[in-house]
């Protein structure tokens, strides 16, 4: 399978006035894909392609990863429903998800197939998604989920997270044999949330995931809503079982709200310990009167990755996902005041697994011969351009080839 | 002419169901329209309603068409190719970049603001109150270009055009004049800016501003960045000045940050005097962590009308957003947790006027026999619904007259 894109658009370097960066400058190159990696990347390439696109002129940018999803229990593509208010928080939510989960079965592959169908429109050609794992739908979501993934693979890469979203101690010892049987079917992470107000014995739990972990070679993605100080022990928690049982694999600590909430002496200390660990964090950008908004920049310079997730897109917990990555990057703009080029355009990282065109010195970066051909073709000038006005994507290219296409207005630097 | 709307999805009541969830009700309908855009007839839908002449909406809902309270639409740079924004510290470094390109932006005004309406229509906007830079730099021009291009839209949307001294009014002594001659030129409102941060004279700045608006007996429309206790005194001392002058139900404070992080004491007791005044606040629901969102809902349940709106976007001060009022409604309420069928469908009021279909205990109130025929139709089956997830495709009827600019 090979692809030959002509006339794309890919960023070469910032335009300074001063020290300032006013604008960013591209070049219109020929782009030649086979194996799934850019072959060649050219003024002008004649040669034969199995497919031929004439991209005249629109911006490349690496394609799009959902890094914290919910495929399982989504009310995507079915009828509307809002949130019903709870009365005991969390814990309303399980009772709920007793009830709604397993009437919900029969349509579970199907609304899945519709949510991971709008994340490739909206460009994402990775989806990490959690799977619960509960006393109830016990481990029938993650077979199904696995099964829908597998009509998928070959357009899309994923990770799928064995997710105990009702806790693992308080539902008994029968239950983590569920669990450990989940583990066994084609799963890459073990999930969690907040271990110390969901179970009351943090400890157990940090010890118990982390020996699952270890056994069945698998990542960790733990959410943590919990605040500043509580939050900030379960991280430590979690760090000092992987010290103890020399827990080497990936360590994903979703939301992670304390770390909105901390004061500069513990932040720090925090921050050193994922860098030893190379814990990695995933957030939604949330928005809301209390601290829950990290400092993603802070922490992402300090050298622990921050990756952007969608969360529920719509279904018993939110209603208020779009799965639009250039509105979710747009909303982290807004939050931290970044207008300015450089800063727009550097913030598209975020949703791409840490790849910029452009290093923040304005050096050339992305696509090099060799690199994964994950792209979009957008109608747009720069990164900037993309993440502030929200311009149209109308190519999704994964695994080398174009896996969706829609007819676009092409408005170029007028959009 | 009589013109029919048929198949119309309404909110008609709710129902509350076993598990506690709510259920906004919806039925279909046929409208009437008369030739001045008023609605004449409403009756249900019939078996031979999409046989029978007029526009089928084949079950669209139908909601109110919404209002933009707060633009700027002389600042845009749509229509002008793409460019980013220049970070600055203070409020006084940006208006200096301002002041810097305001002339060069002069040339197309009116093209960039009728981009900026555009989008707005498209979007189901129908009402537009824009803000218009009068200064010494760019005195009227301006002003000229964005009502030129608001009037070419007359037939699809009503507007109001404030008269604002965002350089500050006392600053330049021409400023005044220039305010004036706006005010005869075809601006409705007068504007404010920043009392103490701008203009550094509190109680001089409001004097100013309210004799003039007395003189041309206008509203105002102040917009007050001014944080903390000075934000708050700079709305007491206007407070005052109301009362003295009973200038009541004239006012509209836009931005207010001075309404977060008061102490609850102070927050009742300027929320009650706002009230008393019928004083409205305009919100832009900044995301920007250094600007908290102020009190909307304490603000209404006091009866404080509040209004959103989505601030200039695509200019030297942002080039962030998507430019829908929809979506600053989406974020409010995912800010303050309206995710339950009720708290979304009445938080729609904000951007339509105060117009819900149903009231808070979800009866039927809109729309009626008489009242104007403006409607932004969605595919979706209720405004909580719209609320929460922002359908892209709508269309609007403003005043009877389909809108079709996109």
């Amino acid at each position: 399978m090979s692809l030959l894109l002509k006339n794309v658009r890919l960023e070469t370097g910032y335009q300074y006035d001063g020290k300032t960066v006013v604008a960013t400058t591209t070049q219109i190159k020929d782009i030649y894909i086979e194996k799934q990696q850019f072959q060649v990347i050219d003024k002008q390439i004649k040669c034969e392609a199995d497919v031929v696109y004439d991209a005249s002129g629109q911006l490349l940018v690496p394609s799009f990863k959902e890094m914290h999803g919910h495929v399982d229990k989504t009310y995507f593509s079915g009828p509307w429903k809002a949130v019903v208010p709870t009365t005991k928080g969390i814990f309303s939510r399980f009772e709920e998800e007793q009830r709604i989960l397993p009437q919900q079965l029969g349509v579970l592959k199907e609304r899945g197939r519709e949510m991971i169908l709008h994340y490739i429109r909206e460009g994402h050609t990775h989806i990490r998604t959690h799977i619960n794992v509960d006393p109830v739908v016990q481990t029938k979501h993650v077979e199904q989920i696995r099964a829908l993934f597998d009509e998928f693979k070959e357009q899309i890469t994923f990770e799928l997270v064995a997710f105990p979203q009702h806790g693992i101690l308080r539902n008994g010892i029968a239950f983590e044999a569920v669990l450990e049987e989940a583990l066994q079917l084609g799963v890459t992470h073990i999930g969690g949330v907040d271990p110390a107000s969901i179970d009351g014995d943090s400890q157990r739990v940090m010890a118990l995931i982390i020996s699952l972990a270890k056994k069945y070679d698998l990542g960790i993605d733990l959410h943590l809503h919990e605040g500043n100080t509580l939050g900030a022990y379960e991280m430590h928690q979690l760090l000092h079982w992987a010290e103890k049982l020399q827990f080497k694999n990936e360590i994903t600590f979703s939301h992670a709200f304390a770390l909105a909430d901390l004061d500069q002496n513990d932040f720090q200390k925090l921050l050193e310990r994922f860098l030893k660990h190379r814990v990695n964090i995933a957030t939604t950008v949330p928005i809301g009167s209390g601290p829950i908004t990290m400092p993603i920049a802070a922490i992402h310079q300090a050298g622990v990755p921050v990756a952007f997730g969608h969360d529920s897109l719509v279904d018993h917990w939110s209603p208020f996902g779009s799965g639009d990555m250039r509105e979710k990057i747009n909303r982290y703009n807004e939050r931290f005041g970044i207008i300015d080029e450089c800063g727009l355009g550097q913030s598209l990282k975020y949703a791409t697994g840490g790849i910029n065109s452009l290093t923040a010195a304005g050096h050339y970066q992305w696509p090099k011969v060799g690199d994964p051909a994950n792209a979009l073709l957008v109608d747009a000038m720069s990164s900037a351009h993309l993440v502030a006005r929200r311009c149209p994507i109308s190519t999704v290219i994964s695994k080398g080839k174009i896996i969706h296409q829609e007819e676009i207005e092409l408005k170029g630097a007028f959009r | 002419m009589n013109e029919w709307l048929r198949q119309v999805r309404l909110e008609v009541g709710e129902r509350r169901q076993e598990d506690g969830q709510v259920q906004t009700q919806t039925a279909l309908f046929d409208i009437q329209i008369n030739p001045q855009g008023i609605i004449t007839k409403i009756k249900a839908t019939t078996k031979e309603s999409h046989r029978q002449p007029g526009k089928d909406l084949a079950g669209k809902l139908a909601l109110p068409a919404f209002k933009e309270m707060h633009n700027h639409l002389d600042k845009t740079y749509l229509g002008r190719p793409w460019k980013a924004a220049v970070p600055v510290k203070t409020l006084q470094e940006r208006l200096s970049l301002e002041a810097q390109e305001l002339v060069a932006l002069s040339s197309d005004v009116t093209q960039r603001a009728t981009k900026m309406i555009e989008l707005h229509l498209k979007n189901g906007v129908n009402h537009i109150r824009s803000h218009v830079n009068i200064d010494s730099y760019i005195g009227l021009e301006n002003l000229h270009g964005v009502k030129q291009a608001l009037e070419s839209f007359s037939k699809d949307l009503t507007y109001e055009i404030v008269a604002f001294p965002q350089h500050g009014l006392l600053k330049e002594p021409k400023t005044l004049e220039l305010l004036e001659e706006a005010l005869q030129s075809g601006a409705t409102i007068l504007g404010g800016l920043d009392p103490a941060g701008i203009d550094q004279a509190i109680e001089a700045s409001l004097d100013q501003t309210l004799q003039l608006a007395q003189k041309y007996q206008v509203a105002v429309d102040f917009h007050l960045h001014d944080r903390g206790q000075v934000g708050l005194y700079t709305m007491q001392q206007w407070l005052r000045r109301t009362k003295q002058s009973n200038y009541q139900g004239q006012t509209t404070f836009s931005h207010a940050f001075a309404l977060s992080h008061l102490s609850s004491g102070q927050q009742a007791q300027v929320i009650q005097e706002l009230a008393e005044n019928k004083i409205q606040v305009t919100s832009t629901i900044p995301l920007n962590l250094k600007s908290a969102l102020i009190p909307i809902d304490a603000l209404q349940a006091q009866g404080v009308k509040v209004a959103l709106g989505c601030d200039g976007f695509y200019d030297s001060w942002s080039p962030n957003f998507s430019g829908d009022i929809l979506e600053k409604l989406r974020n409010f309420c995912e800010y303050t947790g309206k995710s339950s069928e009720q708290a979304l469908r009445q938080s729609l009021g904000l951007i339509t006027n105060q117009v819900t279909p149903l009231n808070s205990q979800g009866q039927q109130v809109w729309p009626k026999v008489g009242d104007e025929a403006s409607f932004v139709f969605f595919q979706a089956s209720c405004s909580a619904e719209v609320i929460a997830r922002v359908p892209k495709v709508r269309q609007m009827m403003h005043q009877g007259r389909w809108v079709n600019r996109s």
